[in-house]
């Protein structure tokens, strides 16, 4: 990184924002069709009712919920990036913080649509909403789906503002350099930043703070999400290593993710200078890591199962191997706690191929994850009278589908348009290594 | 009064900015603000600035959050005081993580509020007293001087190494 | 005496009589109008109950109609009825189906060349009387009336009508007709009917194949009767033994299910017989009878018997060492739909059996004979079918009938229908397949919207009186005959009705009426005297038993089995029939023909695929269903679906196993075979999901539907307490039930009332009545067969099938409704308290709170919540019968079991007003009202001396899953079971 100087830091992200390619918008408008089907799906299912979609008694919870946990997992990793490595100081976070932060933003924004679109009665989501009405009636902040309204927004608020404030002397850099109305939309989205010394002063002390205020927020968010599940008392939800297994699931996606994305944008905006393979190298090494947590705690639920002498908690984890849904639970298995022990090896970590190969497989094993715990746990709880199973039907497909379209046409229109590498903070690590700090 | 006139010395390298800078000092003209690609340290001593002050908003942000999750809670449910799943009307434990999200919001609201009222920013006026180069690879030096000493500080900026301009 | 709880008390306060009241109308006015001169028996918004009878079959239970502005909205039973004692089987229940049939007929439908065209009833009646006057003109014997079991009264009309017309009494024709039992009687008592049995009395029963729990006689009053005897009380419980080749529901209650070869129960009789006569049990027999049965029966020794019957050796000793031990035994012939060579030999072996070991035969009262008994033999009735093809000539007049349904292999029944120069008439409410063929479809009001007089047994008077006014204006097939051919002074037929009470010195005078319409019939002091017996004779009885001839075993036997939701087929249009699922193969809608799993292998098949059903007199296709109920290579297909017409909810669902039987009937009997021989059993190779509610059938050793053997009964060493499923103790969802050992949270109070329910597991018979009791009181949804296979079906309370896991033949029923959990799991998960623990410990469902998230009943162990995945649909006028104090659930709201929060609101009401407290068993949620065997209690725990308080006591006590320390506040009294 040291060869770079500062403007070849500013020429390779201004470069970017280059008007686009036909190719490009061709697919920015195949994301939106794709949105337009997911959006079909939902209006249809309001009109006809819930019924549309798989779930029953027992299973009441379908697809909604599994890419709900699945797209808050997504939008881990980036705020932790962004902060837990800042406060560290470790300067290989500075190329990606940025794409991180930004894949954080969009997929909390995709995830807190879907406890809407689970809902059987939408039209009256704000009765979840504490307002003053004239009945006086509250929602009950005993339930963890309170809890999760309240987290999820926050943690949609805070990392939004994390991540403009943290683009805002960038911003400036495009406007010092655009020309016509991009030179005035940047004016006016800089805030008149000029890099004041006063400025920089308060601005790093602010930064600390977000970074040392958005780490636990990471943490306590998936958390909740867990409680959603570990409050219950069915079988394999009812577990208090819930939180700290979620949350390691949802870095381990995280970065899975980023490396999906990180990869092909390289290439693509040239960012090989920049998104070096030692980067790479860490991010695997991380997801090594978070592999190992969500592995033992895997093997931790059926010790438990079997060291309880809970003849239910055991039935139904025989059954989660064996049963109707063991395919769902070996993908799990394999995809995100064995294939990810090829990292060790160092050449798969800086394998381009490699690397992309795997991060696919961990993203559709954690999505498995969660069909394993949200359909598992109820389709086979305490009452055998009651068991029963659920498939997806074609509606939920449909969302999904569109969940994937919504979430990369916001993405690609950011790096597109937007820096998608801090410049600033580059600078900063060519000069000293570190990022917005003093 | 004589009018006074405004120069910019623009530094490749944060050193010779810094003792530009220090060496101002018991010169004829003032220091009216330095601009930076990125905060640098040298510079910071070289100004000799204190702490920033944020960090009182972001305090007071988390206390205010917190204190108004818990009684947010507890004040709702005591409306119709429903007793669900046996718990106590108001559960304390719930409570906490109501709180502790709170905390965090408005702790991230000061923290804001802090950095709003610090920085003055947004505004847009001293864009136009500053050389865009300053965001890319300069330091900008601006000092000041009165009528007739401009030459002078256009060549102290050059002796310390960098360029310099009238504004 | 029955006991006369204030709520019943109440209702018969306000049977106003409809002899005065000039009755309510039906019809849904736009706008709300207020009465200047209300009359007395109406009053918005407060119900006014009706008595009257079922006429669902005939064994004419008493009903109490419940109207409310105008409309009938429920029946239960009425307590004062001697048949059932305010019960009523969930076929009583679904009568309110009929009357708001969507499919029901309107108007008069005349045929012809292009369609049906529609009469006014006016047209309609003339037409009809000038048919009948040149039917009569022509000549004598011209006019021919079919009809179901109707009362006397109306029976007297019709006889008098067809003097007028120089015809023939009319033919009464009810499918089930139990030839063989009547012909038995007669044979060996001399009483050409069907004798009321005194089960109550019995401490030993044994049945060779009577199901008198489903369909048998009268199934709500022997299902109390059994229970009488077979509950247990204290350490004592009858025992029921139950012969036959397939489980059915009633031998799923049996202590014993002996099962044996089909057509082999006169072996297993005549061994018993043998073992009788052995054991000296000779004296109460004239010695020469005696020695004929000793000669008839002396072949049959235990090896004999085995190796005829395969019934298990062990099991047959024991059995006939029980019998003999029992100091009132009874003995039950054979089932409803039982038929073969051998079916009049076991009935009269099971007469003699009663003959030989209860001197005097205390437990048959031939004082009280089911009035089905009236009904003409199959034979008679194929007879009749045969002489109209052969001179069709006349009117044809057909009252409730539908034998193209019942007969449909038959050619006779056929052929009569085709002939155009008899002119058929219908008096059906639907078009159904006899229906559809007549000349003229004249439809009549149903029972809930007439005047009649039904009595189930002879001895009593059972009222019909009109609950509502008309809901399609037709006339009342009383009035109707009554104009067509009556002389004498009856202005209409309540009158008619009225004048011979009178005459026959029932009723002195108006009074007596009235109260006999207040009470639902005159059920005391009504002379009824039996008639003497007339002993077989010695010779007679060696003839009958002579040359036994038994069937060469089949590969298959195919079995048409009397279906306990659809009886012979006419409840098959009711939707709460069709979605409560059946007891035993918890299969809704379809009717799938149960296999034994090894006669599965043997045939490569699976659960779900459709076979192919082959007789000699039909073919039809009918998915698979593996079970154990049913001995291998016996077939069994329960009757009553598979209608090609009878309205949206019967057309196509299931099939009509009668297609595969012999229209001919049984020689000696004369009754109708219901079982065959099957040619082939063929894999159709194609294969469908059945619409079956249940999960797993077994328990996997959970603690859910606990029983306990007798011998143990009271012995249960109090074991220590812990935390574990097993050794978990019962907790009162009461402050007492609360311990800081156990208990992270505080006990909270209830206010004067804490609402639980005891199930008695011992009493419940599986009959469902409950479950469609629930349906009918609390407007749940029909959601039909696809979308069950979905797992969404509404039902409140289920009943839970489990099966023993050794032999997967022992059944125990669980009535599984919501637990109102003292710390119910699925409120403090719901973001909005749509539920939560009201102040008398209901576990609260606010609809209109619900935003549908689920998660409650994600959280519920019970999985008793109910979700609405849509809008569900009640074609008009179905949306008649909705209850006006339950909110009808719209799409995206979670609903389960209120425990009837509007009955207890109502009791609320009634208590304020007369400034006192809710009386014990003044509140009974709709299950618990029409429970036949009383095996649900409600009640209020903070009572100390309420009956729920006192059961909880009950050593056999338990909750399900108590472990789970979620305090439900249903407890179950542990099933009784007992090896012979």
């Amino acid at each position: 990184m040291s060869g770079l100087t500062y403007s070849q830091i500013d020429q390779t992200v201004l470069d970017t924002l280059r008007p686009a390619s036909l190719r490009y918008w061709a697919v920015i408008v195949l994301m939106f069709f794709g949105i337009l089907l997911g959006a079909g799906c939902w209006a249809y299912q309001i009109g006809v009712g819930i019924g549309v979609g798989g779930q029953s008694i027992p299973v009441a919870w379908g697809t909604y919920l599994i890419n709900f946990v699945f797209w808050v997992g997504i939008a881990h990793s980036g705020t932790l990036i962004s902060a837990i490595l800042h406060l560290f100081r470790a300067a290989w976070r500075n190329p990606i913080a940025r794409a991180a932060e930004t894949m954080t933003v969009f997929a909390v924004c995709v995830a807190g649509l879907f406890p809407f679109i689970h809902l059987g009665r939408i039209w009256i989501v704000y009765y979840i909403l504490p307002y003053p009405n004239d009945r006086n009636l509250w929602p009950n902040f005993q339930s963890p789906l309170v809890f999760d309204v309240i987290a999820i927004s926050t943690y949609l608020m805070v990392s939004s503002l994390f991540w403009y404030t943290g683009m805002l002397p960038d911003l400036a850099i495009v406007r010092d350099r655009a020309t016509g109305l991009r030179k005035r939309i940047f004016h006016i989205l800089s805030l008149g930043w000029t890099g004041r010394f006063e400025e920089w002063r308060h601005y790093t002390r602010a930064y600390l703070f977000f970074a040392a205020l958005a780490t636990p927020l990471v943490i306590s968010v998936h958390s909740v999400v867990s409680w959603d599940f570990a409050l219950g008392i069915v079988p394999g939800w009812h577990s208090t290593i819930f939180a700290p297994y979620f949350v390691a699931g949802a870095i381990h996606s995280g970065l899975a993710m980023v490396l999906t994305l990180m990869i092909p944008m390289r290439t693509i905006f040239r960012y090989e200078v920049f998104i070096t393979k030692d980067i790479l190298d860490n991010i695997a090494k991380t997801i090594v890591f978070t592999g190992l947590i969500v592995g033992y705690a895997y093997a931790i639920e059926y010790f438990l199962a079997w060291y309880s002498h809970n003849i239910v908690e055991q039935e139904s984890f025989r059954w989660r191997a064996a049963g109707e849904y063991s395919l769902a639970f070996w993908v799990m298995v394999i995809c995100n706690s064995v294939v990810p022990l090829l990292f060790f090896i160092r050449k798969v970590r800086r394998s381009i191929p490699w690397l992309f190969g795997i991060s696919i497989l961990i993203n559709i094993g954690m999505w498995s994850e969660r069909f394993v715990i949200i359909i598992g746990g109820v389709a086979h709880d305490f009452m055998p009278n009651a068991w029963g199973t659920y498939s997806p039907t074609i509606i939920e497909y449909g969302v999904l589908v569109g969940s994937f379209c919504l979430f990369f046409f916001l993405f690609l229109l950011f790096v597109k348009h937007m820096p998608s590498v801090s410049m600033t903070e580059m600078k900063e690590s060519v000069h000293k290594g570190v990022g917005h700090a003093l | 009064m004589l009018s006074e006139k405004q120069v910019i010395g623009l530094f490749k390298d944060e050193n010779l900015a810094a003792s530009a800078i220090e060496s101002m000092a018991g010169c004829p003209w003032q220091l009216r603000g330095v601009n930076s690609p990125f905060p640098s340290e040298r510079i910071m001593k070289a100004m000799k600035a204190g702490k920033s002050r944020v960090g009182h908003f972001t305090l007071a942000g988390g206390i205010i959050g917190f204190l108004s999750g818990v009684s947010l809670a507890a004040y709702t449910s005591l409306q119709w005081s429903l007793i669900v799943s046996g718990k106590p009307v108001v559960a304390l434990i719930p409570y906490l993580i109501v709180g502790f999200e709170f905390t965090i919001l408005f702790a991230v609201f000061g923290n804001i509020v802090g950095l709003i009222t610090q920085t003055r920013l947004p505004e847009y006026r001293s864009v136009s007293t500053y050389d865009p180069r300053c965001s890319g690879e300069y330091f900008g030096v601006l000092a000041s001087c009165a009528e007739g000493n401009q030459d002078a500080l256009l060549a102290f900026f050059k002796e310390k190494g960098g360029e310099a301009r009238f504004l | 005496m029955v006991d006369l709880s204030r709520r019943h008390f109440i209702k018969i306060l306000g049977l106003g009589s409809l002899a005065f009241a000039p009755g309510c109308d039906s019809r849904p006015e736009k706008n709300l109008f207020s009465y200047v001169q209300a009359p007395e028996d109406m009053v918005t918004g407060k119900a006014t109950w009706y008595a009257s009878t079922c006429r669902e079959c005939p064994a004419g239970c008493g009903l109490l109609a419940k109207n409310k502005e105008g409309r009938v909205i429920k029946v239960e039973g009425n307590p004062l009825h001697p048949v059932n004692l305010g019960k009523l089987c969930m076929r009583g229940q679904a009568a309110v189906q009929g009357v708001y049939h969507p499919d029901r007929i309107r108007r008069p439908l005349l045929k012809q060349k292009d369609g049906w065209k529609a009469l006014s009833f006016e047209e309609a009646e003339t037409l009809l009387r000038s048919k009948i006057d040149e039917a009569v003109r022509k000549a004598e014997n011209r006019v021919h009336l079919i009809t179901e079991a109707v009362g006397q009264t109306l029976s007297n009309l019709f006889d008098e009508a067809l003097k007028n017309w120089k015809s023939r009494p009319p033919h009464i024709f009810e499918p089930f007709a139990y030839e063989a039992l009547k012909t038995a009687n007669q044979k060996v008592f001399g009483v050409d009917g069907l004798a009321s049995y005194k089960m109550e009395e019995a401490d030993f029963l044994l049945s060779f194949g009577a199901d008198f729990l489903e369909t048998w006689l009268s199934p709500v009053e022997y299902g109390r009767k059994f229970k009488q005897s077979h509950a247990v009380h204290g350490r004592q419980k009858g025992f029921f033994a139950h012969v036959s080749p397939y489980q059915s529901l009633t031998g799923a209650n049996a202590d014993l299910w002996l099962s044996c070869n089909p057509d082999t129960e006169i072996v297993i009789g005549l061994g018993l017989l043998r073992g009788a006569l052995q054991s000296g049990n000779r004296k109460s027999l004239p010695s020469d009878l005696t020695e004929a049965l000793q000669d008839i029966s002396s072949p049959f020794t235990k090896e004999k018997v085995v190796e005829l019957s395969g019934v298990d050796p062990d099991l047959f000793a024991r059995l006939i060492a029980r019998l003999l031990k029992a100091a009132k035994p009874l003995v039950l012939g054979t089932g409803t739909g039982a038929s073969g060579a051998n079916n009049l030999r076991v009935n009269m072996a099971a007469n003699l059996l009663n003959a030989l070991l209860d001197p005097g035969l205390t437990l048959l009262d031939f004082a009280h004979r089911h009035s089905v008994e009236k009904a003409a033999k199959r034979s008679e009735a194929i007879a009749l079918f045969e002489k109209l093809g052969h001179s069709p000539e006349g009117v044809l007049l057909l009252n409730n009938v539908n034998p193209v349904f019942s007969i449909p292999s038959s050619d006779a029944v056929a052929k009569v229908f085709k002939q155009d120069t008899l002119f058929t008439v219908s008096f059906a409410n639907f078009m159904d397949e006899t229906a559809q063929l007549a000349n003229l479809i004249f439809p009549v009001s149903l029972p809930l919207e007439t005047w009649d007089e039904y009595s189930g047994t002879t001895g009593i008077v059972s009222a019909v009186q009109p609950a509502m006014a008309g809901l399609t204006g037709s006339p009342r097939l009383g009035d109707l005959f009554l104009r067509l051919a009556h002389g004498g002074p009856a202005k209409n037929f309540q009158e008619y009705l009225s004048l011979r009470l009178s005459a026959s010195g029932l009723l002195k005078d108006r009074m007596d009426w009235v109260h006999m319409l207040q009470e639902g019939g005159l059920f005391r002091n009504i002379p009824s005297e039996a008639p003497a017996l007339q002993w077989i004779s010695a010779e007679e009885v060696r003839s009958a038993f002579r040359r036994l001839s038994f069937p060469k075993p089949a590969d298959f036997t195919f079995v048409a089995a009397p279906s306990l939701r659809f009886f012979d087929g006419r409840g098959a249009n009711r939707p709460w029939l069709c979605e409560v699922p059946d007891p035993l193969t918890k299969v809704a809608w379809q009717s799938p023909v149960s296999i034994h799993p090894k006669t599965l292998r043997e045939q490569g098949l699976k659960q779900g695929d459709v076979v192919e059903l082959k007789s000699s007199w039909g073919t039809l296709e009918a998915p698979v269903y593996e079970t154990q109920d049913t001995l291998p290579g016996v077939l069994v297909l329960s009757l009553g679906q598979g209608h090609e017409l009878f309205g949206r909810y019967a057309e196509g669902m299931g099939v009509n196993p009668a297609k595969l039987l012999p229209p001919e009937t049984e020689p000696l009997t004369g009754s109708p075979q219901f079982s065959t021989k099957l040619a082939s059993l063929r894999a159709t190779g194609r294969s469908i999901a059945l619409a079956h509610t249940d999960g797993s059938r077994v328990q996997h050793g959970r603690k859910i539907a606990v029983s306990v053997d007798l011998a143990e009964l009271g012995k249960e060493k109090k074991e220590k307490k812990g935390l574990g499923m097993w050794d978990f103790p019962l907790v009162l969802p009461l402050p007492e039930g609360y311990d800081k050992k156990r208990d992270v949270y505080p006990p909270h109070d209830h206010n004067t009332y804490r609402w639980a329910m005891v199930v008695d597991l011992d009493r419940c018979t599986g009959c469902n009545a409950c479950a469609a009791a629930c349906y009918a009181e609390n407007n749940i949804g029909i959601v039909g067969p696809d979308r069950i296979r979905e797992g969404r079906e509404m039902a409140w309370l289920s009943i839970e099938r489990y099966l023993d896991e050794e032999t997967m033949k022992k059944v125990t029923f669980l009535p599984m409704l919501c637990q109102h959990c003292d710390n119910a799991p699925c409120e403090s998960v719901c973001p909005v308290y749509a539920p939560h623990h009201s102040k008398e410990g209901l576990n609260n469902q606010i609809y209109n709170r619900c935003i549908g998230t689920r998660f409650c009943s994600q959280n519920c162990p019970y999985k008793v919540r109910r979700f609405n995945w849509f809008d569900w649909k009640w074609p008009k006028p179905l949306n008649l019968q909705l209850n006006p104090d339950v909110t009808v659930r719209s799409k995206g709201v979670m609903e389960k079991c209120s425990f009837c929060v509007q009955r207890i609101k109502e009791a609320h009401g009634r208590a304020k007003d007369e400034k006192r407290d809710i009386r014990d068993g003044e509140i009974q949620p709709a299950c618990v009202q029409t429970c036949p065997t009383g095996a649900l209690v409600f009640g209020n725990l903070m009572d100390p001396n309420s009956r729920a308080r006192k059961k909880v006591d009950d050593a056999r006590a338990y909750q399900v899953l108590g472990y789970l320390n979620t305090k439900p506040a249903v407890f179950y009294l542990k099933k009784v079971v007992q090896e012979i």
